[in-house]
């Protein structure tokens, strides 16, 4: 409390603490109203006593941070069904698993055409021989909790990462590998 | 208006805890504890990654290993560290500004006696850190300390500044050698302890990761040309020099790992990342200061 108050009496400073000014938000988050992305880090300038501030290229604070007062859950996992057929775009869907700020699954998982494959999970070369339905990949990019309590996969569905179209076209990539 | 809306919520959750810690907790996904006993040290890591034995003596890294594109991680980036290597780099001009700023801090020896050293000896002084302060009412790592006694000096070093970690980085370098030993088996530091703990392993964001799901779950795997490495034996080299350039403190980092895994960044010098700065602390216990240091 008193950090933020004294970063708020400075507030003439360019370099001065940013202070969150969202009443619903924790009041030691590294956030900045008056920026687009509200998200902003701090960078250490040569020869200087100050922080500089630089923005995020995404608002992190809507999801549950690590800071003591933040009383948001986290969001507990999701069963989805998934209606009708699967109308997904391939193409698309591999864009977003290979775009590290949206799917980012190669971060995990082998995929085709990447030279740096990630091997948090299992490799998803040939995952479309598998004989997934595609209502259980759906479900796994979803919230991957409902099979695994305590997975490191990232449910994107529930986090509101993916949308369900995004996610469609994501399984039919993935039934595309074989 | 808006301050004193919040200072009265701050408040009242202060009350609700001091009632009763229970009725306040929310959910929140964990990665499940490994066994840190009462009195961890880096050579526990013999039971987690089992890595501790490659990089225990950094004097006897061996450099095979250490550039094997799938075993380098076991080394703990310990060849980074000297006689490894013992390269030149900004770590080492940090350390001159560092030296400099200290003795206009120090003028009238005001400046060592506040960051508690006897006699303005500065020798073992950084494993002092992190400790209680009484007066301040809370736990404060060094460069939270440094931040507050040049303040007293009328010099600004905000924590995480370049110039605050090139004060720390002159003052740790005169600890070099000596293994690091925090005592977290009771008092205010236990429970700075215990906090870390439980936040290190807290899920957060828009991945639900937490620290553990890098350092501990997937620790030694791939994650597209990043490797996260053991969480043991990280704090002896802090601050560090960063290959883009950068002089780093370890809360900046913390807010590098945040960023990185989609989490909400928080302030440097937060009660947050001191509880997590002591966890790993204490998790580096019997590891010798290693500084001026450089890292990737
Ligand atoms: C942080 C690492 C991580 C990321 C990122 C990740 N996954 Fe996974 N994934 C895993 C792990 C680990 C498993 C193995 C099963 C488990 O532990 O839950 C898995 C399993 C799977 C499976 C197999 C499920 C089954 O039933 O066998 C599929 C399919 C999958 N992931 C797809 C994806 C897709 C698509 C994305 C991107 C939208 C993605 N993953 C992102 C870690 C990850
Ligand atoms: C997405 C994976 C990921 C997550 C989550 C993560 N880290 Fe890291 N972290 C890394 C990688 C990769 C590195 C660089 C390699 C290494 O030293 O482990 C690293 C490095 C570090 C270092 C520097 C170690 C050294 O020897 O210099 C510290 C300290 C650290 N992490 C702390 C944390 C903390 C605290 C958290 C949680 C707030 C966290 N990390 C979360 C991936 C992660």
């Amino acid at each position: 409390m008193k950090i933020t108050l004294l970063a708020l009496a400075i507030g003439g400073l360019t370099a001065a603490m940013p202070a969150v000014a969202d009443e619903a938000l924790p009041s030691n988050l590294l956030y900045d109203a008056g920026k687009e992305k509200k998200t902003v880090w701090p960078l250490p300038v040569k020869n200087s006593g100050e922080l500089k501030y630089n923005e995020h290229r995404q608002d992190l604070s809507k999801w549950p941070t690590l800071s003591y007062e933040d009383k948001r859950p986290t969001k507990k996992a999701e069963k989805v069904e998934l209606q009708g057929p699967l109308n997904g775009n391939a193409e698309n869907g591999k864009k977003l698993a290979m775009n590290t700020q949206r799917g980012n699954c190669w971060a995990c998982h082998a995929l085709p055409g990447d030279v740096q494959p990630g091997s948090g999970g299992p490799p998803l070369l040939n995952v479309g021989t598998w004989g997934y339905s595609d209502a259980h990949m759906y479900q796994q990019i979803w919230d991957r909790r409902v099979a695994n309590p305590g997975t490191e996969m990232p449910p994107f569905g529930t986090n509101g990462v993916l949308s369900d179209q995004d996610i469609r076209d994501i399984v039919a990539f993935l039934q595309s590998l074989n | 208006m808006k301050t004193s809306a919040r200072i009265a919520a701050i408040a009242l959750s202060g009350l609700a805890l001091s009632l009763g810690a229970h009725a306040e907790e929310v959910y929140r996904d964990m990665t499940p504890y490994i066994d840190y006993g009462s009195k961890p040290r880096a050579s526990d890591d013999a039971r987690h990654t089992n890595t501790y034995q490659y990089w225990k003596d950094n004097a006897r890294i061996d450099p095979q290993r250490a550039s094997s594109a799938t075993q380098f991680w076991t080394v703990n980036w310990k060849y980074k560290d000297p006689p490894f290597n013992d390269t030149l780099h900004g770590g080492h001009d940090a350390q001159d500004r560092g030296a400099e700023l200290y003795r206009q801090l120090n003028a009238d020896g005001r400046f060592a006696a506040c960051l508690g050293a006897k006699k303005g000896e500065l020798k073992g002084l950084r494993l002092q850190y992190p400790q209680y302060r009484k007066d301040m009412q809370r736990v404060v790592g060094l460069e939270a300390m440094i931040e507050h006694c040049a303040d007293k000096q009328g010099m600004k070093l905000v924590n995480g500044s370049y110039d605050n970690s090139a004060v720390s980085v002159y003052i740790t370098a005169f600890s070099n050698g000596m293994p690091i030993r925090i005592d977290v088996s009771k008092g205010p530091l236990k429970e700075s302890f215990e906090n870390g703990k439980k936040l290190f392993h807290t899920k957060a964001g828009w991945t639900n990761f937490s620290c553990a799901t890098c350092h501990v779950s997937v620790v030694g795997k791939n994650l597209r040309g990043q490797t996260p490495t053991t969480h043991y034996g990280d704090v002896a080299h802090w601050p560090t020099w960063r290959s883009k350039d950068e002089l780093q403190s370890l809360h900046v980092r913390f807010t590098e790992c945040n960023r990185n895994s989609g989490v909400q960044p928080l302030q440097i010098g937060s009660k947050e990342y001191t509880d997590i700065e002591v966890f790993m602390t204490a998790l580096s216990n019997g590891y010798p200061v290693v500084n001026p240091s450089q890292r990737d």
